[in-house]
């Protein structure tokens, strides 16, 4: 039972790092239409600055927000590249944030080394339900909490969160009551970089990054926000858990060596079981 | 999602031009390996096998609308199954012959279910897929797990075995010159056009009467198969296997190429591949000269496959090939006025 409750924790923790990752995915989806394939990358930035500004003697915090911040500096940067020039097509965006992405491995190999980085998080040892689980996973859950419970109401609640929902319901009659598409993709853009960014600070010091771990976290992110059909944020995060808590009750029940196995059969089947009920994606209007 | 990049050029060069441009690189093909140094005649066997699966790349992205991350996926499993084999004492050429056949048989029994999926769908799939793959492959000990496969004979023919790189050079380039004839094939052919009337509209081409599912099907078995014999001569040109050898960004590099080259088009995938193995060759070159940094070469070869995908997306979509073909027609009626 106590084994349950702690393999629980951990996936819960693990899981809640997809689901950022998954809602930075659907963010920029909903608005643009873009997947965004560079997503994990602001992950793993984001963790190599704060391993450096953390090394250079800067406190917990600071460290972390300088890491966020510069997740959604490369986010808006992606988003210029992807979205700026007009007539770009989602297909041909996706295919320049693959390319985007693998200038990031460029950069981060050039300035921080191909070796695997960590930091310390929140130390110490939490006893829960009789389960002993590291006190990090508590804390990667109660920040990502909230940080949901803020989309939820930014983009109910507020009129630029409203705006942004508008571009991805009706681009055309968003574009007619006066709002700036491209800037409102932009501005995805740069959320987006922020979640991935709050991601990679957040889950490193419990699994080490390297500049090739962002495939890892696409991944998962994607079969996160995939069961909310790429739109619906708050499934995205339900997904993410799901996928945290699966992998983690793999690992403690025997199977250790197949979890990744695990959330990838996972993830197709709910794709192709949505495209057999669907009757396959839409044809796009050209 | 398809629109633009995903078009293939009409017609694709299948007429005079595209012939001799086949004649061009056959000669190329068999003239080039001899003259080359030993250095630059494994970069050439690297290239021959990667612009085959290159081929197919762009056969299944240019006429089946369909974006693959995964192909080093079916790369790995025709080296893999021709090495299993040839470990296991079945003669190295039907080893070869083999490779395909089972990269092909592998990708019916996964397409059938993944083809539903369309766009960044069907992308993220084929990725999972490769990383599934990966992954069962570093545990799979009869396969050699993560150290990887070891001790793979060399390729023997009708008795006479292939020991020097220049008779790996020739394989790998009849094998590219057998997928180029293919591809060829398929795009003329009365499937071929009814794929390209299906990558304009899907609706239009099933009201039509095309069976797309099952034509897109075979696409993906071929693209594979190619895959498979490319990655048949790779095993046993390397003698040596292990999972390490397919990453996630090889099956990039392939869609790199292809893009580069132009989608869709015969001798496109060939001039992307070399055009930017060429440019990696050189930069790499560059990077190893003494007082360059130890990270110099990764960093260089990122930066090259990145930069040049995204400027050519962005300002050359239909990709190098089409390009050219169009500047040349475009200065060819001033000469005549002249």
């Amino acid at each position: 039972m106590s084994d349950l409750v702690g393999y629980l924790l951990t996936g819960l923790g693990i899981g809640a790092g997809f689901a950022l990752v998954g809602s930075g995915l659907v963010v920029i989806h909903r608005v643009t239409g873009v997947v965004n394939f560079a997503q994990g990358s602001f992950a793993v930035l984001a963790a190599l600055l704060t391993s450096t500004l953390l090394g250079a003697g800067l406190p917990h915090g600071v460290a972390e927000a300088g890491g966020v911040a510069l997740g959604a500096v490369a986010g808006l940067i992606v988003g210029v590249i992807a979205i700026g020039r007009p007539g770009t097509s989602p297909g041909t965006s996706l295919i320049v944030t693959l390319g985007l992405g693998v200038l990031a491995y460029a950069i981060e190999v050039l300035i921080w080394g191909d070796q695997p980085r960590s930091f310390p998080g929140l130390t110490g040892v939490a006893e829960i339900g009789g389960a002993r689980i590291p006190a990090h996973y508590l804390l990667i859950i109660a920040v990502a909490a909230p940080v949901f419970l803020f989309l939820a109401w930014f983009f109910a609640r507020t009129d630029l969160g409203r705006a942004l929902s508008a571009c991805s319901s009706n681009r055309y009659a968003a574009r007619v009551v006066g709002i700036d598409v491209r800037r409102m993709g932009l501005l995805a853009f740069l959320i987006g970089g922020a979640l991935g960014g709050l991601a990679g600070v957040l889950t490193t010091p419990v699994q080490q990054v390297t500049f090739d771990s962002d495939v890892v976290l696409i991944v998962n992110g994607f079969a996160a926000a995939v069961l909310g059909g790429l739109t619906r944020p708050v499934i995205a995060l339900a997904g993410g858990l799901l996928l945290g808590v699966a992998q983690t009750l793999t690992a403690g029940y025997g199977g250790g060596a197949y979890q990744v196995e695990v959330a990838l059969v996972l993830m197709l089947t709910v794709m192709i079981v949505q495209a057999a009920r669907t009757g396959g994606i839409p044809e796009p209007a050209r | 999602m398809t629109a633009g990049l995903l078009r293939p050029a009409s017609a694709a060069g299948t007429g005079r031009a595209a012939r001799w441009w086949l004649a061009g690189f056959t000669i190329l093909g068999l003239a080039l390996p001899p003259l080359l140094p030993e250095r630059h005649l494994a970069t050439f066997v690297l290239f021959a096998l990667t612009a085959t699966v290159t081929v197919g790349v762009s056969l299944l992205m240019g006429y089946a609308g369909q974006v693959s991350l995964g192909q080093a996926a079916f790369y790995a499993i025709g080296a893999y199954a021709a090495g299993l084999l040839a470990v296991h004492g079945v003669p190295s050429l039907l080893g070869l012959l083999l490779a395909p056949v089972i990269a092909a048989v592998a990708a019916v029994l996964l397409g059938a279910p993944l083809l539903r999926l369309r766009g960044h769908h069907l992308a993220f799939a084929t990725l999972a897929v490769q990383l599934i793959l990966l992954s069962l492959l570093a545990q799979a000990d009869w396969a050699g797990g993560a150290i990887g496969l070891q001790g793979i004979p060399r390729l023997t023919i009708l008795g006479y075995e292939l020991r020097e790189d220049l008779g790996y050079a020739y394989a790998a380039s009849l094998v590219l010159a057998l997928a180029v004839l293919i591809a060829r094939n398929v795009i003329v052919s009365r499937a071929g056009r009814a794929l390209r009337a299906a990558a304009t509209s899907e609706t239009a081409a099933a009201a039509s009467g095309v069976p797309i599912g099952r034509y897109r099907l075979a696409v993906f078995a071929l693209s594979a198969a190619m895959a498979g014999l490319a990655g048949g001569v790779y095993a046993y040109y390397l003698g040596y296997l292990s999972p390490g050898s397919f990453p996630v960004l090889l099956s990039i590099e392939f869609v790199v190429m292809a893009v580069v080259g132009g989608l869709g088009t015969i001798t496109g995938p060939v001039a992307g591949a070399a055009v930017v193995i060429v440019l990696v060759q050189v930069l790499n070159t560059l990077a190893t000269r003494p007082g360059m940094p130890g990270y110099a070469p990764a960093v260089l070869s990122y930066a090259v496959y990145a930069v040049v995908l995204i400027l050519c997306v962005l300002y050359l979509p239909k990709g190098l090939v089409p390009a050219l073909r169009r500047a040349t027609r475009a200065t060819a009626p001033d000469r005549r006025q002249s």
